[in-house]
C-alpha cells in the first residue's frame, strides 16, 4: 500500500484532504497502468480523473482499507474499459486499418535507424493497439493486466472477482487470438 | 501456436510495456479533478433533491388515495363475516341465473309452454 490505511479511512469518512493525499499518493501509479490499458498518452489523464472521481463518489461502500488497491484497480479497469469502448465506437473501423498499420509498423522497422525513438513507441503501440482489435476491450484489459502489467493470477482474482481457473481459461484464449493475428502480421512479412 | 511464437509475443508485450511510459500528471491535475467532482457533486445533488421530492410526492398521494378510499365507500370495504357467507352470497346469485334459464325452457311432459 502507498498509504497508511487510516488515511484511507478518514478519506472514506469524507476527509477532503484525506482523500487529495490519497489520490496524490496514487495518480502517477493509476496513470501508469491506464496508459498501457488504452494505450493512447493523449487521453490517459482525463481516464485517470474519471477513475478518481469514481473513487470519490463510491469510497463509502469499500468494505475495509485493506481491499482498498483492488478495489481502486477495479475502477482503473471500469473507466478504461468504458474509454474503449466510446473510443471503439468512434472509430469501428481499427480492423480495416491493420493492414495498414503493419505496413507502417514494417516500414518504421525496416528504418527503424532514421526513426526517432519517440516514433518508434507510438508505432509499437498503434501496432498492438491493432492486435487487441482481434480480442473484446474485456480481454484487452485482462490481457495487459496480466502481460504489461504484470499482475499474478491472485491479484486478477481479488480485482475482478473472478475464479482463477475461469481466468486462466479466458487468458489462454485472449492469448491464442493476439498470438494468431501476431503469426499472420509475421507471415505476412509485414513485421 | 509454437513457443517461439510465445517468446515473441513475450517480448512484443515488454516491448509495448516499454513504448507506454509512466505519464506525468500536469500541473492542472488535481484542480481540474476536484472541479469534476464538484461538477458531479452538483448534478447529483439536484438529482438527489429531485427524487427525493418526487418520492414524497408520490406517499403523499398514496396516503390520500387511501384515505379517499375508505372515506368515498366505507360500506364496500366491509368484507363478510366469514367465508362461508361468502360462498352463500355468491351461489345465491349463480342459482337464481340458473332457475332462470330452466324456466325458460319448455318441457315435453309439461304439455304447455312455460310461459
Amino acid at each position: 500500500m502507498l498509504v497508511e490505511q487510516e488515511l484511507i479511512e478518514r478519506a472514506r469518512a469524507g476527509d477532503a484532504t484525506a482523500f487529495n493525499k490519497v489520490v496524490l499518493a496514487y495518480r502517477k501509479r493509476i496513470l501508469g497502468t491506464i496508459s498501457r490499458l488504452i494505450g493512447r498518452p493523449e487521453d490517459v489523464e482525463d481516464v485517470a480523473q474519471e477513475v478518481f472521481v469514481r473513487l470519490y463518489y463510491s469510497l463509502d461502500q469499500l468494505r475495509s482499507a485493506e481491499v482498498f488497491e483492488p478495489w481502486l484497480y477495479r475502477l482503473t479497469v471500469n473507466a478504461s474499459y468504458d474509454y474503449l469502448r466510446r473510443a471503439k465506437r468512434r472509430n469501428e473501423s481499427r480492423m480495416a486499418d491493420l493492414s495498414e498499420q503493419q505496413v507502417m509498423m514494417a516500414d518504421s522497422l525496416a528504418g527503424a535507424r532514421e526513426q526517432t525513438e519517440e516514433r518508434q513507441k507510438t508505432e509499437v503501440r498503434e501496432f498492438m493497439d491493432a492486435l487487441f482489435q482481434h480480442v473484446s476491450e474485456e480481454d484487452r484489459l485482462l490481457l495487459t493486466l496480466k502481460e504489461v502489467e504484470g499482475l499474478s493470477l491472485k491479484e486478477l482474482e481479488r480485482i475482478y472477482g473472478v475464479n482463477e481457473n475461469a481466468l486462466k481459461v479466458r487468458l489462454f484464449r485472449a492469448r491464442q487470438r493476439v498470438l494468431k493475428a501476431h503469426k499472420a502480421a509475421v507471415a505476412d512479412g509485414r513485421m | 501456436m509454437t513457443s517461439n511464437e510465445d517468446s515473441q509475443l513475450d517480448e512484443l508485450f515488454r516491448t509495448y510495456r516499454a513504448a507506454c511510459p509512466d505519464v506525468e500528471p500536469s500541473a492542472n491535475f488535481m484542480p481540474r479533478l476536484w472541479q469534476k467532482i464538484e461538477g458531479r457533486h452538483s448534478f447529483w445533488f439536484v438529482f438527489q433533491r429531485l427524487a427525493r421530492t418526487t418520492m414524497t410526492a408520490c406517499a403523499a398521494l398514496c396516503l390520500l388515495l387511501l384515505v379517499l378510499n375508505f372515506v368515498a365507500a366505507p360500506e364496500k370495504r366491509l368484507t363478510p363475516a366469514t367465508y362461508i357467507d361468502a360462498l352463500m352470497a355468491d351461489h345465491s346469485v349463480e342459482k337464481t341465473y340458473y332457475t332462470e334459464a330452466i324456466r325458460a325452457t319448455p318441457s315435453p311432459e309439461d304439455g304447455a309452454p312455460a310461459r
